[in-house]
């Protein structure tokens, strides 16, 4: 178990590595920053202290350990669009981002696992059929549009909750919702079938015929092997998450690092831009890294 | 007697066309004929500017008028027109895309399949990594690099999307190395490059065209996606996903404006699934997930 930890930590370190070369030879190739930063009239020397001030004269290699030394630092360098420290933009929009994420996971677990739960035991009658509906519905309709329907049936003419923003709980209501939704139908899909497999089992079969009532069949025998194969979805559902984010926190006005990474990529604010992308990236390799480990903790028969 | 005979045949016909999926394969073929014939059927020039006429409801509301059928924007430009033209971009884009994803992941997965070792496990490593990713994120950030363009959609959606092909096809190719014809065409001497084409790939096919249809979908939301969030097709080319963002602040007062185009992502997306789904239960069963 340790061994397969450490082999797996190396190769996500390396993964993490090459995506942080990608992005730093992306940064070199999106034009000169010297450019964007020096006023219109500025000499040719004054350029070339610009440049030496940024350590741009240095050779690629030098740059690029440069780079990921003041990254490990958590210096990411200058936002171009407010002048401000690149960690400091981020750390004040993470939180949000944070709350707001971690809300509609809850609920989009929640709600797909009753969905799918309910359609696999009602299997092929009009309650399966409608929850199948639902998640084809869901897999095609763009979710920014279901975003702005909401806003405008609740906000604008209903007038129940705000259009935009951070505030009280009902600023809540409207972002997570849509933002759980974003998970919702494959969820819903992955549940289902992977329910529907175990509820075929001899060992459910041998609940029922000890006489178990079918609620605690369903719900603890039967849910607890199905839920297994769903791990491995976790790492695809926590970056559904992360594009929903950035989609849904732009549609409310959310001051997430979701709208940030929308905006900072308008206005080309490339530093801000690179930093998202590498913690994203971080992110993501160590959800990817917990669920192979929880896998193979909770399923016995995989070992590597 | 007659119209006995008639109805048994009607109903006969409707029985056989239920097996296929009739209203999908009709939205696709109206679809893909806006987008070759779009001059000829569109109404107005898509991006032809009308201020005085501007925010006119579709024909069925009043104040509305059947010379504007859906109509018109903040800029008094035609919807309808504008749709019509968008679906150019969605499908352009994801012909591209696809055609790009398919090749390289198909390439891949064959070569990686068939030699196994060390190569396979680095590329899996690789695609591991690529489907982890979100692609919506590789997007914005190439966005940010080479500015919104038709290229850089295209580019942006395929950086990641070979992998789901590459997965698949390895997957296959490492069930059908161990086929007897496979060993029989190498008995005879033909070399591991004509093994593959030859031999192997027709076997894939099936495979491939279930992916290719079910991708379709996706790379269409992802692309009304960013062209939403303002990096995807710059306008003022019409895009579905520009067009709903154009809407979005005047939706209590001008619905129609962002409510038409979603409709045509929604119904695009939705009948390419479900045609993907249709075509994968009759080539690949194995591949259903119930």
């Amino acid at each position: 178990m340790v061994r397969f930890i450490i082999i797996r930590l190396l190769q996500a370190l390396i993964t993490l590595i090459v995506i942080s070369m990608v992005v730093f030879a992306l940064a070199r190739a999106s034009g000169d920053p010297v450019m964007l930063m020096a006023p219109p009239m500025a000499t040719l020397d004054d350029l070339q202290a610009i440049r030496e001030y940024l350590g741009l004269n240095k050779s690629l290699p030098e740059q690029y350990w440069t780079f990921l030394k003041n990254s490990t630092h958590g210096d990411f360098g200058t936002s171009i669009h407010n002048r401000q420290p690149v960690s400091k933009v981020i750390g004040e929009r993470l939180p949000n981002t944070i709350t707001l994420g971690l809300s509609a996971i809850l609920l989009g677990i929640s709600v797909s696992l009753f969905l799918g739960v309910t359609a696999a035991v009602k299997y092929g009658t009009w309650l399966d059929s409608g929850v199948k509906l639902i998640a084809i519905l869901g897999q095609a309709l763009p979710s920014f549009w279901l975003a702005i329907v909401a806003i405008a049936i609740f906000s604008v003419w209903l007038g129940w909750l705000p259009t935009s923003g951070t505030g009280g709980p009902d600023h809540y209501v409207l972002p997570v919702l849509t933002l759980s939704f974003f998970m919702l139908p494959i969820m819903t899909r992955l549940i289902r079938s992977s329910m529907l497999e175990v509820l075929d089992s001899e060992y459910v079969k041998l609940a029922r015929i000890k006489g178990l009532s079918e609620k605690i069949v369903v719900w603890k025998h039967a849910l607890r092997n199905a839920i297994i194969p769903l791990l491995t979805a976790a790492g695809i559902t926590f970056g559904t998450i992360v594009t929903g984010a950035v989609v849904i926190e732009t549609v409310f006005a959310w001051p997430g690092i979701g709208r940030l990474m929308a905006e900072s990529v308008v206005q080309r604010d490339f530093p801000v831009v690179q930093a998202l992308v590498l913690l994203v990236a971080i992110v993501v390799l160590m959800v990817n890294l917990l669920v192979d480990i929880m896998y193979a903790y909770v399923d016995p028969r995989i070992r590597y | 007697m007659k119209e006995d005979n008639f109805w048994a045949k009607i109903t006969r016909f409707w029985k056989k066309l239920r097996r296929y999926p009739v209203i999908p394969i009709a939205i696709l073929f109206v679809v893909v004929f806006f987008a070759i014939f779009a001059n000829l059927i569109s109404p107005y020039s898509p991006e032809e500017i009308a201020l005085t006429e501007r925010l006119t409801p579709p024909f069925f509301m009043s104040g509305g008028s059947t010379s504007h059928f859906l109509g018109t924007d903040a800029l008094g430009r035609d919807v309808l027109s504008r749709i019509i033209f968008g679906a150019r971009v969605s499908l352009s884009v994801s012909l591209v895309v696809i055609a790009i994803c398919s090749a390289i992941g198909t390439i891949l997965g064959m070569i990686a399949g068939y030699l196994g070792g060390g190569f396979d496990n680095f590329l899996m490593r690789f695609t591991d990594a690529a489907l982890a990713f979100p692609a919506l994120l590789i997007a914005l950030l190439l966005g940010a690099v080479f500015g919104p363009s038709f290229y850089t959609v295209v580019l942006s959606l395929s950086v990641l999307g070979w992998a789901p092909y590459a997965r698949m096809i390895r997957g296959e190719i490492i069930k059908l190395r161990e086929e007897d014809f496979v060993a029989q065409a190498r008995i005879i001497g033909s070399s591991s490059a004509r093994i593959l084409v030859k031999h192997i790939f027709p076997n894939i096919i099936n495979t491939l065209v279930v992916l290719m249809t079910m991708s379709v979908g996706l790379v269409i939301l992802i692309e009304a996606s960013l062209s939403f969030l303002g990096v995807g097709i710059p306008p003022p080319t019409p895009s579905w996903g520009s067009m709903v963002s154009d809407g979005r602040n005047l939706f209590a007062r001008a619905w129609w404006i962002s409510l038409f185009p979603s409709l045509a992502i929604g119904f695009v997306v939705l009948s390419g699934n479900l045609l993907g789904d249709w075509i994968r239960d009759r080539m690949d069963p194995r591949l259903r997930q119930l």
